[in-house]
C-alpha cells in the first residue's frame, strides 16, 4: 500500500515511516501541508497520515483541500489525523472535515498500526467486494465466507454479525449497534439472541485463531488477527 | 451606625432650645422677688437713731406664703446692721448696695435664689434681701426641658426612620448586585449585564466588567498556552515512543532490552504525567471550559475502546453497566476524570482482575462509579489519596499520585461529590475499591 505521512516533527516522522515500512508499505513523508496537497493531487495514496499542528498551512486546511479537490478515483483517500491537542472541538472539527480516524499524541505503535490496517481494510472494502481477516475471507457481493479457503457455513444472521464486527476490527461494537445492523432481517432481536450468534461464530472461528472478545455489559470486539 | 450622631444632635438641639427659654422664665421669677423686696422696703420706719420694720403680722404671713417655696427675707440698715428678718441670710458676694442684685446662695442648708434690693430710709439707704427655695424654678426648668425634648425626640425618631428606609432603599440594588456576584460560579467570567443594575452602580459595574474581561482574557491566554504546551510536549514524546518501540521490536541483547524497556516505561509515564498536569491546570477555576448538557453513559461509551485496550494489556476484565445519566459539565474534564478512575482501577488490579464502570441515577442525581477487585484503599487513607502527589505507602506501580487529585478537582468544579468505599466483594474476602462521583441534580 502507498502511504503519505504529513508530519513536521522529524524524529516522529522517521519513526512512523520505519514502522509502516516494516509493515510492508511504500511510505512518502513531507513536513509541509502545501506539499501534501500537491502530492495528493498528483498521486493516489491508500492512506494519508496527517498531523494537525503543521507550520503555515495546518492540518485542518490540508484536510479541507483534500476533501474539496477533484472527485477522487476509487473513493476519497482515507485520512488518519494525528494531533497533540486534545480539545474536543479539534476532534469534532477533524471528523467534520472528513477525517476517517483520529489519534492523540503520543500513542503506542501497535495501536497506530492497528488503526492503519483497519482504515486500509475499509478503503479496500470500498474498492472490492472481498474482506480478508487472517484466514477468514468474506465475499460481500456473493455473500460467501471462506475460512482457510474452505466455504464456511453460516446462518444469515451470523453473517450479518460477522460483517459488522469485521468492519470494526479492534473496536468495540455495542450490542445495540449489532442489533440495528441485523434488524433488517425482520423480527425483533434480543441481546440474548446476539449472544447466541456470537457464540456460534466463536466456535467456528476460534480454532482458526480468530478471537471475538466480550466486553462485559457493552458488546464485542473482533481482535486483530495474530496468527493461529 | 447612624444612631450616635443623631442622639448627639438631639442633645445639642435640646440644650440650644433650653437655655434661651429658661432665662426669661428665671428673670420673671427674679422680678417677683424684687417686687417683694420693694414692698418690704416701704415698711421701714425711723425709730430713734435707727430704723425698724413695721410689718403687720398678716402681711408677713402673706409674704412668706407661696404655694411651692419658702420665702426668706432680711432687712439691713444703712450701716449694714440687721433691722429685721431671717438672720444669716447671706448678702451678695459683690455688687454695690445701691443697685438690684440677683444671686444664688444657700440658707438653712438649702439652695436658694436671692435678690438684694436697695430701699430708702430717710436720707440714707437701707438694703432688703429676699430669697426663696428652688421648688417652682426646678419644676419650671423640668417643664421647659420636657416641652423642648419631646418634639426633638419625635423629630429624631422620624429622622432615623426616614434615613433607615432611605438608605435601605438606596442600597438595595447594590445589595442585589453583590448577591448576584456572590451567586456566580467561580469560573463564570461573563460580564455583568448593566441593564439590570441601578443608575448609581453603573460605574462600579463597568469597572467590574473591565476586571472580568481582563480575567477571561488571561484565562484564554492560559488556555492557548496550555494547548501549545501540550503540542510541544506530546509531539517529541510521540517520536521518542515510536523509536523505543521500533528498537524494542528488534533482536536485542537482554541487557539492552531491559534498559530500553525502562526508557519506554518512563516515556509512557512522562506522557501521562504531562496529560495530567495539563488536566489539572485546566480544571482550575476560571480556566474552565464550557458547560454543556452531557450524558455520562455516552461519555463512557466513547472512551470504552481506549480503556478496553488498556485493560487487555494488563489482562483485566473491563465491564460496563451503563444507564442514562445526564449532567451539566465540561466534556473534556469529565472524560479526563473518568479516564483517571478507570486507569487507576486497571493499574491496581491483579492480572485476571475485574473492573466495572457504572453510570446511572440515584433519584435525580447522576453518578459514575468505577469498581475494581484490587487491594482496596484502607479507610484511613481514603481522604489523603485525593491529595496531589499522595500515594498510599507501600503501593507498587508507577503512578504519580495525581490521578485522584485531578478527579477531585474536576468533581469539585462540577459541584459533584466523590466517595471511596469498599468494593462489593469486600464482604466475601476480596477487598476491592469503589470510587463514585455523584453529580447534583441538573
Amino acid at each position: 500500500m502507498r502511504l503519505l505521512i504529513v508530519e513536521d516533527d522529524a524524529p516522529l516522522a522517521s519513526g512512523l515511516r520505519r514502522i509502516l515500512e516494516a509493515e510492508g508499505h511504500a511510505v512518502d513523508v513531507t513536513s509541509r501541508g502545501e506539499q501534501a496537497v500537491l502530492a495528493a493531487a498528483q498521486e493516489r495514496f491508500d492512506l494519508v497520515i496527517l498531523d494537525i499542528g503543521l507550520p503555515q498551512m495546518d492540518g485542518f486546511e490540508v484536510l479541507r483541500r483534500l476533501r474539496a479537490g477533484s472527485p477522487e478515483k476509487n473513493g476519497p483517500m482515507p485520512v488518519l489525523v494525528l494531533t497533540a491537542r486534545d480539545a474536543v472541538d479539534d476532534r469534532v472539527r477533524g471528523l467534520d472535515l472528513g477525517a476517517d480516524d483520529y489519534m492523540v499524541k503520543p500513542f503506542a505503535m501497535p495501536e497506530l498500526t492497528a488503526r492503519v490496517r483497519a482504515l486500509l481494510r475499509r478503503s479496500q472494502a470500498h474498492g472490492g467486494p472481498r474482506i480478508v481477516h487472517g484466514p477468514l475471507a468474506l465475499d460481500t457481493v456473493a455473500r460467501r465466507a471462506f475460512l482457510k479457503n474452505e466455504p464456511l457455513e453460516r446462518a444469515a444472521r451470523e453473517w450479518a454479525v460477522l460483517e459488522v464486527l469485521l468492519g470494526k476490527v479492534e473496536k468495540i461494537v455495542s450490542k445495540e449497534a449489532i442489533i440495528q445492523a441485523v434488524a433488517g432481517w425482520g423480527d425483533d432481536l434480543s441481546p440474548n439472541a446476539i449472544e447466541v450468534y456470537v457464540s456460534r461464530l466463536r466456535s467456528k472461528l476460534e480454532p482458526a485463531g480468530i478471537k471475538i472478545r466480550t466486553v462485559r455489559g457493552f458488546g464485542y470486539m473482533l481482535e486483530e488477527f495474530k496468527g493461529s | 451606625m447612624l444612631l450616635p450622631p443623631i442622639a448627639a444632635l438631639l442633645v445639642l438641639g435640646a440644650l440650644v432650645a433650653y437655655y434661651p427659654s429658661i432665662e426669661p422664665a428665671t428673670a420673671a421669677y427674679d422680678q417677683g422677688l424684687i417686687d417683694v423686696g420693694i414692698s418690704l422696703g416701704s415698711y421701714i420706719r425711723a425709730a430713734g437713731t435707727g430704723y425698724r420694720l413695721e410689718l403687720p403680722a398678716a402681711v408677713d404671713q402673706v409674704l412668706r406664703r407661696d404655694s411651692f417655696d419658702t420665702v426668706y427675707y432680711r432687712v439691713l440698715g444703712p450701716g449694714g446692721e440687721v433691722i429685721a428678718g431671717d438672720d444669716g441670710l447671706p448678702e451678695p458676694a459683690s455688687g454695690s448696695s445701691a443697685v438690684v442684685v440677683a444671686y444664688d446662695t444657700a440658707y438653712n442648708g438649702q439652695s436658694v435664689r436671692a435678690v438684694a434690693v436697695p430701699a430708702q430710709c430717710g436720707l440714707e439707704s437701707c438694703r432688703v434681701l429676699v430669697a426663696e427655695t428652688l421648688v417652682k424654678r426646678t419644676r419650671m426648668a423640668r417643664d421647659i426641658l420636657f416641652s423642648t425634648l419631646l418634639p426633638e425626640m419625635l423629630i429624631a425618631f422620624a429622622t432615623i426612620t426616614i434615613v433607615w428606609f432611605g438608605v435601605k432603599r438606596g442600597l438595595g440594588p447594590l445589595a442585589r448586585l453583590s448577591e448576584d456576584i456572590k451567586a456566580r460560579s467561580p469560573g463564570d467570567l461573563r460580564p455583568i449585564d448593566p441593564a439590570g443594575t441601578p443608575e448609581e452602580t453603573r460605574p462600579l459595574v463597568s469597572a467590574l466588567n473591565g476586571l472580568l474581561e481582563e480575567l477571561s482574557q488571561a484565562s484564554r491566554n492560559q488556555q492557548r498556552f496550555l494547548a501549545n504546551a501540550a503540542h510541544q510536549l506530546r509531539t517529541p514524546l510521540a517520536g521518542l515512543q515510536a523509536h523505543t518501540e521500533l528498537t524494542l521490536a528488534k533482536a536485542l541483547p537482554a541487557e539492552v532490552r531491559a534498559e530500553l524497556e525502562q526508557v519506554h516505561q518512563a516515556t509512557i509515564r512522562t506522557a501521562r504525567l504531562a496529560n495530567q498536569l495539563l488536566a489539572l491546570a485546566r480544571a482550575e477555576p476560571g480556566a474552565r471550559g464550557n458547560a454543556a448538557e452531557l450524558n455520562l453513559k455516552t461519555l463512557a461509551e466513547g472512551e470504552a475502546d481506549a480503556w478496553v485496550h488498556q485493560a487487555l494489556a494488563r489482562d483485566v476484565d473491563l465491564g460496563f453497566e451503563l444507564d442514562w445519566a445526564p449532567v451539566q459539565g465540561d466534556a473534556f474534564l469529565l472524560r479526563e476524570a473518568l479516564a483517571n478512575l478507570v486507569h487507576n482501577a486497571i493499574e491496581y488490579s491483579q492480572r485476571g482482575g475485574r473492573v466495572t464502570v457504572r453510570t446511572g441515577r440515584h433519584g435525580v442525581e447522576s453518578y459514575i462509579e468505577v469498581e475494581d477487585d484490587g487491594p482496596g484503599i484502607p479507610p484511613a487513607e481514603r481522604e489523603r489519596v485525593l491529595e496531589r502527589f499522595y500515594r498510599v505507602p507501600g503501593t507498587s506501580g508507577t503512578g504519580s499520585g495525581l490521578g485522584l487529585a485531578i478527579v477531585r478537582e474536576i468533581a469539585v468544579g462540577h459541584g459533584a461529590t466523590i466517595s471511596i468505599t469498599d468494593g462489593t466483594g469486600a464482604a466475601s474476602g476480596t477487598k476491592g475499591c469503589r470510587v463514585a462521583i455523584t453529580f447534583p441534580h441538573g
